[in-house]
């Protein structure tokens, strides 16, 4: 990739974008730099290492130890499949509803401001908050189960049982995130010049038509931006499942996560050479899936 | 243009070395006690500790109030974490940012000890600190190898607190003295006022926490962990032990929190919806302060196989090992674990006082609600779980969840949690 | 302004599943709204509706607390300071991602891609030894400085500058402006809603962080507000009323905050409508 031939797309002449671009990512690159990726290549160097950190900072070069540990942790297998499971419907999920809120949204309802208001709610509530409240819903009489019997459904015992605990993360992460990437979609939608609608109109084509063949390709990009960060998002599961089940990720494993492991790692067992290596295994099941999925929504026209 | 890339990247490497460096070097700087012309410019020691209640928090700033008029010399600061306290802890002891003194819980201090970062306090101690008045079993939580590295600010054990009311429904007249009494009343409390198929009050609430019941296994002659540190619940007095909880719940005259849409054990016992808890201290305030109605009224963990047992809850004050003002460190903790500063804080009523002493100055050792409590403190097993307290914490809720639930075997989760347990455990010491 | 180009013919379902919707969105936010106003014990019988209606919980907080106002002080300064220099920078990164020629700008997108891959917990401890040896702990620029840049929106701006027709950049470099005055004067004014949707995100984020501040920030007068309000947790007990209180105090300037840059994802659509 570093070895492509420049060649400027800005047809102006004698304008070098070379340095511009340079200067444009500056203060990106030196807080970055700093502040996230000197953190990371520590992080992978103690990947390397038995590190003690109380009473003093020690390392000790283990080579590979760290990385062969993983493969014999049943945990982490474990955790793995819960997070792929979780990453699996929740990202969909809340793609979906958070494009479809905004479609609608956009497309010029009654008290469209009211609308947009009310269904961004569940972000700006505090997740802390959020949890509690989604405790009290989720209880064995709680909320949801009586609006379950109500309607005939059968009811669980979210909080607890294994088969259902994640289940319940999953619908209250659904829920909480869409609005965040509602919002994002709504943005885009602005960008979408009107032109392309009014020309399509011309030709015929009905709504649905031209949602189809004019918004969801216009939006491309920025549904490789919402996937990306969903997957992200979801693989880094954390809070939920460490208020819900106390920091154990129990009943029986069911609300294990990775970043979970990751966490008890670093600061119950002060086992960061052993927490880096996890989180090494997690970047790069998460940079697969990113750049995988790049793949799939098409070039961007760069 | 690789080349500028890579050059870019050297760069900052060699910044990013340069700081770590830095960092490795810092804590070597010098630990000469504090300079002599000290009466001028009084010290400011750093406490750090978590936070509580408004009006404990305001008890407690009062305490140290009292300290600063008694020690003009030295000013507290005190730095209160407001959640994750020790990740947040352990994070500034490794940055070496720890305040200078701190509290420490003792479910976490035997792996702080033994990481050296604690000042060991024997030389300190004087004869007129009178250490023989603490309690024997919480100085002990904060030893290891014979020396000392905190002293015991306050405690809580458990106790069976019982609902009045519902005793006397139910023709009670006397709290259960046994565990087996104490499963005939649960069962004689469990009701279904309005006969709708759902229990309105069970009769005893329970946490299945790891925290809660280690008295139990020890009932029997088991024990959460052996000797080399490594978790043993799955014996089979250990299960023997825990059965006595297990059994009830699933018998429906015992439920947890969530079952009856509450948060805490102290929660459902307030609203009535379990007649029985066994709680701590800090239930005391709480009940009295939230739900002023309800007739309740305390009394010792009944007797299992004929022996007394509970758990006990400790919390200590200890010194950074780096700390740069030690004597008045000692100083700060000297107070707060005397007989006076122990006493004004123990006022407050939340938490019982770790010196004998304090409790009878306090008439605790005579208090309807809180003798069982004291009582308690002579017999009970302090929560501790040697040095990798949370993987042995974790495997066992993790899996007797789902062992309470039914949904497997009790023997089997306990084998299961102990096996990921001392996994953990050997995979750390490696 | 309005699309008349969606005939809703089920028009009334539409309503109704919105209006189904809004309640799922609102009842959580109620019953926090109305537990901040209820005692504890009434909270914890789980009631919808407060029986004894109080605002002794509010009291508490705002005048039982001395340093109240410098939280509240504290997070507004650190939001304020966080969003002007991330919506200046991360504007920068990611169009000069999507639109210019430089090399290395694919190995500096995966870069941003991995960085966000890694997750918090691996890195806090590195990054408190970093701003140790700043001299930064329980400082605003350790707080401000780490938290200008965020790779999270380098990569959502340069999504949208991707789109971006390109025929007025091209116009304005014929008329001799070069690429920085374009970006300036021509690339900014048109990515107002993205920049909206940036700004209401990242006041955000700054409002609601957690991980960092409570690790580096020591003494109460640094305190943000989550900090502040979250000492009310006791070590067995928590103060449900106070923490609705608190968690209210707290939502309600994003929630203004919101309410005035929502107008951006409207009003722009006249404004880029006649171009493209």
């Amino acid at each position: 990739m570093l070895k492509r031939r420049r060649r400027s797309h800005l047809t102006t002449p004698g304008i070098r974008t070379e340095g511009a671009g340079y200067l444009l990512m500056a203060p990106a690159i030196l807080g970055l730099g700093f502040f996230t990726i000197a953190p990371i290549l520590f992080a992978i160097f103690l990947s390397f290492q038995k590190v003690k950190l109380l009473g003093g900072i020690e390392y000790e070069f283990v080579g590979l130890r760290n990385f062969a540990r993983l493969a014999a942790d049943d945990r982490l297998w474990i955790a793995l499949k819960n997070t792929a499971e979780y990453v699996a419907i929740v990202v969909p999920a809340q793609t979906v509803l958070a494009l479809a809120l905004a479609a609608t949204l956009n497309a010029g309802i009654k008290g469209q401001n009211i609308w947009r208001i009310l269904f961004f709610l569940p972000t700006i509530t505090s997740s802390a908050v959020l949890t509690l409240i989604f405790m009290w819903i989720y209880n064995a009489d709680g909320l949801l189960n009586q609006a379950l019997a109500l309607v005939g459904l059968p009811t669980y015992n979210w909080l607890s049982d294994p088969n259902v605990a994640l289940k319940g993360i999953m619908i209250m992460n659904i829920w909480s995130t869409a609005p965040f990437f509602m919002v994002i979609y709504l943005a885009a939608l602005q960008d979408i010049p009107r032109s392309l609608y009014e020309s399509a109109e011309i030709d015929g084509a009905n709504s649905w038509q031209q949602f189809r063949y004019i918004t969801l390709p216009q939006l491309r990009p920025v549904t490789f931006f919402v996937v990306a960060m969903g997957v992200i998002g979801t693989f880094q599961l954390f809070d939920q499942s460490y208020i819900f089940s106390g920091g154990s990720g129990g009943p029986n494993n069911a609300t294990l996560t990775v970043v979970l492991l990751i966490y008890q790692s670093v600061f119950r067992d002060l086992q960061l050479g052993y927490a880096a290596a996890i989180a090494f295994l997690l970047a790069i099941v998460i940079i697969t899936v990113t750049l995988i999925q790049q793949h799939i929504f098409g070039q961007e026209s760069t | 243009m690789v080349y500028r890339d890579l050059q870019f990247f050297v760069l900052m490497i060699v910044s990013f070395l340069c700081v770590m460096s830095c960092q490795v070097r810092m804590p070597q700087i010098d630990w000469t006690i504090s300079p002599l012309g000290q009466s001028d410019r009084p010290i400011t020691l750093k406490l750090g500790g978590w936070g509580s209640s408004p009006s404990e928090q305001r008890l407690f700033q009062t305490v140290l109030t009292t300290f600063e008029a008694t020690h003009p010399h030295i000013r507290v600061k005190f730095e209160t974490v407001a959640d994750q306290y020790m990740d947040v802890l352990k994070t500034r002891l490794i940055g070496d940012a720890a305040p200078d003194v701190f509290f420490l819980d003792s479910f976490e201090a035997p792996s702080l000890m033994a990481n050296q970062v604690l000042e060991p306090l024997n030389a300190y101690l004087t004869p007129d600190f009178d250490l023989a008045d603490f309690e024997t079993t919480l100085l002990a939580a904060f030893q290891q190898d014979s020396i000392l590295y905190g002293l015991p600010k306050d405690c809580s054990s458990l106790a069976l607190f019982y609902n009045k009311q519902a005793f006397a429904e139910a023709g009670i007249a006397q709290p259960p003295a046994t565990w087996d009494e104490l499963l005939a009343d649960a069962q004689r409390l469990t009701r279904d006022r309005d006969q709708n198929g759902k229990i309105d009050q069970y009769g005893l609430g329970i946490l299945p926490d790891l925290a809660r019941l280690v008295y139990l296994m020890r009932a029997f002659g088991g024990a959460a962990i052996d000797p080399q540190g490594k978790a043993t619940f799955a014996s089979e007095a250990a299960l023997k032990g825990l059965n006595l909880i297990v059994q009830p719940y699933q018998d429906r005259i015992a439920a947890r929190p969530p079952d009856v849409g509450t948060s805490s054990g102290t929660e459902m016992f307030g609203q009535g919806k379990a007649a029985m808890v066994i709680e701590g201290n800090w239930a005391i305030p709480f009940l009295q302060e939230t739900f002023p109605a309800l007739p309740f009224a305390t009394a010792e963990v009944p007797r299992i196989q004929d022996q007394s047992g509970t758990m006990v809850y400790t919390v200590g004050y200890v010194m950074n090992r780096r700390s740069q003002h030690k004597p008045e460190a000692w100083e700060l903790i000297r107070y707060l674990t005397g007989k006076t500063g122990m006493a004004l804080w123990a006022k407050g009523g939340s938490a019982l006082p770790s010196r004998h002493s304090v409790a009878q100055q306090l008439h605790y050792d005579r208090d309807p609600l809180r003798s069982a409590l004291v009582a308690g403190i002579q017999y009970a097993t302090p929560w501790q779980l040697g040095q990798y307290p949370t993987a042995i914490m974790n495997s066992f809720n993790n899996q007797f969840i789902s062992a309470i639930l039914g949904e497997q075997p009790l023997r089997q989760a306990l084998q299961r949690a102990e096996d990921s347990a001392n996994q953990q455990i050997q995979a750390a010491e490696q | 302004m309005k699309f008349s180009i969606h005939p809703f013919n089920f028009r009334w379902v539409l309503y109704v599943l919105l209006g189904v919707y809004a309640i799922v969105t609102l009842i959580p936010f109620l019953w926090a709204l109305s537990a901040s106003f209820k005692p504890l014990s009434e909270i914890i019988a789980g009631d919808f509706f407060p029986h004894h209606f109080t605002l002794d919980n509010y009291r508490q907080i705002f005048l039982e607390q001395p340093l109240f106002l410098r939280w509240l002080f504290n997070s507004v300064f650190i939001a304020v300071c966080v969003t002007v220099l991330n919506l200046l920078f991360n504007s920068m990164a990611g169009y000069a991602l999507a639109r210019l020629q430089f090399r290395g700008k694919q190995f500096w997108f995966l870069v941003i891609l991995a960085v966000l891959a890694v997750p918090a917990q691996v890195t806090l401890i590195p990054t408190f030894l970093i701003l140790k040896s700043f001299g930064w702990l329980n400082s605003y620029q350790g707080m401000v400085i780490p938290g200008m840049i965020n790779a999270t929106f380098i990569f959502m701006m340069r999504q949208f500058f991707i789109n971006f027709p390109r025929s007025l950049e091209e116009a304005a470099a014929l008329d001799g402006l070069n690429t920085l005055q374009i970006f300036w004067y021509i690339v900014l004014p048109l990515a107002k809603p993205a920049i909206a949707a940036q700004a209401v995100f990242i006041f955000m984020g700054s409002w609601n962080n957690f991980l960092l501040p409570v690790v580096i920030l020591f003494e109460p007068e640094m305190f943000t507000l989550p900090l502040g309000l979250n000492t009310f947790k006791g070590q067995y007990i928590s103060y449900w009323n106070y923490i609705m209180a608190a968690s209210m105090m707290f939502t309600l300037p994003m929630f203004g905050l919101y309410i005035f840059f929502n107008r951006y994802f409207i009003q722009s659509v006249t404004f880029t409508g006649g171009k493209g």
